[in-house]
């Protein structure tokens, strides 16, 4: 993999109208990687998407891809696939002539083209569905058309909106290794939206997590789920127990607390549920709330330090409703982040 | 609705017996009433005869204006959309500064009495500009398609999905091909419903019309009502029969093939 | 959703400025010429009411406008009734003969209005089904007069209109929840307190529409009173044309353009805040 930009978006300004969704935005993107922009709605990451495909006129800033730049090249001669959350097929056509729609336009005839859609339909395992229209199709069919539809195109890259998010779980876990097939099978740069982290964990190469029309942390799947930077990303991928930090004391609920330990020096802390210790340390709550799950068991405590999400194994002794419980924070599980808002 | 089944039982039929009586039985009487012997209009009809129903074909005013209703309503309603698609496709897919005065202005023409518009026209745009009959009729059958045009081709505009044309785009097509591609195909249904509707509205209308008539050129209704004021014989109603089983095919057609009631 | 905003007026522009030089422009110019004074040799002009004045001022043609308001009255309240029943009827039907019976209503709507009109002269007539049949049993010696009169008009506005009060109850009853009527049956409702504290404040919204499109429809009627009630039984639309055809007094015909369209834009607006005060009523429930 080469460390150039394959794919890169310099100081990308994106509106509608007068209200800015994206704003200074830059990212670099390699040859073949598979990226997530994670984010919940309205963060900017469809519009970003919807920008690197040239379906938004860019407002201010550059789009480069494969050392072209684009960012003034129509949608139609991009090179740029996208599979739409809503699939997008056209419904009044089979699934042959959706997906040899676009080949058709480049100037494909005859067995050429024929031997081009029968292979891409094959690829999705759809070849005895070719003459059925979209409408007599499962969900799960429909976008594995969508995604033949794109890949015979052989587009620079592919987009691909909430590729998972229509599907039940079982097609989840099959479009997902579908999609890992196919990026490893062409070698496409493959951008996808969503706003599940575990879709975003379990798929990407590197994870872009936006907030609010910006980035907020770029890195692995690993670098985002164990060392998130800021309190937004940590609140994203599970960490509910989230402090500032001030002078080496947490901050909560307007007073300040002492932790056990020496606490690294950050803008905040924070601890998912199964690093909070319960029975010892230094802090008291009370548990209003327990939820039995599988192999582990869930507490909300009510503390001086406002509401604690704690989780322990199941086997362990259960504290009833009401009970008063000892808990630490310790400071050597803490994740530390630089920034908190 | 009725306190016992008794009375459920017998409500329910007569009910519907007198309203589809009261509704469709007039009809019924001009359609016997065609095939009578007798020289005037009259139920039952005196014997059976074909001769008015042979008449109609015969009668040269009625060939002229039924030939004149028919370019009305096919080129008024062709006119309409070729205004009107473009129009919806504006008015569904774009946000359009002052969207609804455009979609108020071309849907006025069904809210104002047809008589209005027609003197209008006449007073205002064939006398000042020294327009045609002929070609005052056909602007006014337009203007007055346009909005079931508008409407029913929105509908089916806003019933399909519009990323479809933003895959088209991505696929290689122009924005232009994707309206051709993708756009119209899927729109056909509505596109025939709406040319159906404005061709039978435009058929049956009289109140545009009223004030645009001139020597030689008329709407087969009014042909029909000033036929109807000089002599009573069964041959209006053997045209009004015939014209009502042309209107009744074409839909009937319609809602088989298309689906039609989807759309209006 | 594009924005090429240059785009989407090109595209809409056409029909908006047809609509506004063939339709909007000659009928405003129209209505305003009742309250203009008729310039003659170059003299006159300027704005008043005089020929609104003028209009309400003579007896004939308050009788018309009484006459117009009271029949499309009449036929809405009574196409309400007949619509309700009509209407419970049809949809306490199966599916396959629901949609029959609804395609019967709703084929007279296909057929030229001048046929359908034209029909109640041979009903109606001095030699009509209907004197034939009164004389025959008895109860008239002589044909009675029914065309040429307010009943003649009345019943042919009633046939034109009743699909449209038909089809807008069916979907309003069809629209209500399914277990209102037997909810109130078993909470003790007789059943005319059900249709009048259940199922017309839930189909109030239908009503409206079909209130509104069955009063404006006989309000601008034209063939129904040109051909069943003749010349001297006048309604605004047939007076209007009078107006033109017979006195050549285009300012009388712009009065009456003007009185009809208010009328049936006061009617829209009435009715219209009718069905929202109630849906203001719900939403605050």
């Amino acid at each position: 993999m080469s460390d150039q930009a394959y794919l890169s978006l310099e100081k990308l300004t994106l509106a509608y109208g007068d209200s800015v969704a994206v704003a200074d935005l830059d990212l670099d993107i390699r040859r073949g990687e598979l990226i997530a922009l994670l984010g919940p709605s309205g963060c900017g990451k469809t519009t970003t998407m919807r920008a690197i495909a040239g379906l938004l006129p860019v407002r201010s800033g550059h789009v480069r891809l494969d050392g072209a730049d684009i960012t003034h090249v129509s949608p139609n001669k991009r090179a740029v696939g996208l599979v739409f959350q809503s699939y997008a097929l056209f419904p009044h056509l089979s699934v042959y002539e959706n997906v040899a729609f676009g080949l058709r336009l480049k100037g494909l005839r005859g067995t050429e083209l024929d031997a081009k859609v029968q292979s891409g339909i094959k690829s999705v395992g759809l070849s005895s569905f070719a003459n059925r229209r979209p409408a007599e199709l499962s969900g799960g069919q429909q976008q594995r058309v969508a995604l033949a539809r794109s890949m015979v195109m052989e587009p620079k890259v592919l987009l691909l909106d909430e590729p998972l998010s229509n599907l039940d779980a079982r097609l989840r876990l099959e479009m997902r290794t579908e999609l890992q097939r196919v990026q490893k099978e062409t070698g496409v740069t493959m951008i996808f939206v969503t706003h599940d982290q575990a879709e975003a964990l379990a798929l990407a190469d590197r994870i872009v997590v936006m907030k609010r029309g910006a980035i907020e942390q770029i890195g692995s799947p690993q670098d985002i789920y164990n060392r998130p930077q800021s309190s937004f990303v940590a609140d994203f991928v599970g960490f509910e127990n989230v402090f500032a930090l001030e002078g080496g004391k947490l901050k909560a609920a307007g007073s300040l607390f002492e932790l056990q330990g020496e606490a690294p020096s950050a803008a905040g802390l924070a601890w998912r549920p199964r690093m909070v210790s319960l029975g010892t340390g230094p802090f008291r709550g009370t548990v209003r709330g327990t939820s039995f799950a599988g192999d582990h068991r869930e507490y909300l405590l009510d503390t001086p330090l406002g509401l604690i999400k704690a989780e322990v194994e199941a086997s362990q002794p259960v504290h009833d409703l009401g009970t008063e419980l000892a808990f630490d924070l310790p400071a050597h599980k803490a994740v530390p982040l630089s920034q908190f808002s | 609705m009725m306190p016992n089944s008794l009375g459920r039982n017998l409500f329910i039929p007569l009910t519907l017996f007198l309203v589809i009586a009261f509704l469709i039985g007039p009809f019924l009487i001009i359609v016997a009433a065609s095939f009578s012997a007798g020289d005037t209009l009259a139920f039952p009809p005196q014997g059976f005869s074909l001769r008015w129903i042979a008449k109609v074909f015969t009668v040269e005013s009625f060939r002229a204006s039924f030939g004149m209703s028919l370019f009305l309503a096919i080129g008024g309603t062709a006119a309409a959309l070729v205004l009107g698609i473009p129009a919806s496709y504006a008015l569904s897919r774009y946000k359009l500064p002052g969207a609804e005065v455009i979609r108020t202005v071309v849907s006025a023409p069904i809210i104002v009495p047809g008589i209005i518009v027609g003197l209008a026209l006449l007073r205002y745009i064939v006398v000042p500009f020294g327009v045609g009959i002929s070609l005052a009729l056909f602007l006014a059958h337009t203007a007055l398609v346009l909005p079931y045009a508008v409407r029913v081709v929105s509908a089916s505009l806003d019933n399909l999905r519009s990323d479809i044309e933003e895959a088209a785009v991505l696929l290689g097509s122009s924005r232009t091909g994707a309206f051709f591609r993708v756009v119209l195909p899927n729109i056909r249904g509505g596109i025939l419903s709406a040319f159906i509707l404005g061709f039978v509205t435009s058929f049956n209308q009289v109140p545009v019309s009223l004030f645009l008539s001139g020597p030689g050129v008329r709407t087969l209704p009014i042909d029909m009502i000033a036929y109807m004021e000089i002599v009573f014989d069964p041959s209006v109603a053997a045209l009004s029969a015939l014209l009502a089983f042309l209107s009744i095919g074409i839909v009937f057609a319609a809602e088989r093939f298309l689906g039609f009631s989807r759309y209006v | 959703m594009f924005q090429n905003r240059a785009e989407a007026l090109a595209l809409a522009l056409p029909a908006a400025i047809f609509a506004a030089a063939v339709f909007l422009v000659p009928v405003l110019i129209l209505l305003s010429d009742g309250f203009r004074n008729p310039v003659v040799d170059g003299v006159g002009g300027g704005w008043t009411l005089s020929a609104f004045t003028d209009f309400f001022s003579s007896s004939l043609n308050q009788t018309v406008f009484l006459r117009t308001l009271r029949l499309g009255a009449i036929v809405t309240v009574v196409s309400a009734v007949i619509g309700y029943a009509a209407a419970f009827a049809i949809v306490s039907l199966d599916p396959v003969a629901k949609g029959r019976v609804t395609g019967l209503v709703v084929l007279p709507l296909m057929i030229s209005p001048v046929a359908r009109t034209y029909a109640w002269i041979v009903i109606l007539g001095r030699t009509g089904i209907v004197n034939q049949a009164f004389q025959a049993l008895g109860i008239t010696q002589a044909p009675l007069r029914i065309l040429f009169s307010e009943t003649a008009i009345f019943i042919g506005l009633l046939q034109l209109f009743l699909p449209l009060m038909i089809i807008s109850l069916i979907s309003a009853l069809e629209n209500m929840p399914k277990d209102a009527i037997p909810a109130a049956r078993v909470l003790g409702a007789n059943w005319f307190q059900v249709f009048w504290k259940v199922v017309l404040p839930l189909t109030r919204e239908g009503l409206v529409i079909g209130g509104t499109l069955v009063f404006t429809g006989s309000l601008t009627a034209y063939i129904t009173p040109a051909i069943l009630g003749g010349s001297k039984v006048l309604m605004l639309e047939t007076l209007m044309y009078q107006q033109v055809a017979v006195s050549s007094n285009f300012v009388a015909a712009s009065v009456i353009a003007f009185i009809l369209i208010v009328m049936s834009f006061a009617a829209n607006i009435l009715l219209k805040r009718v069905a929202t005060a109630r849906n203001k009523v719900r939403a605050a429930a």
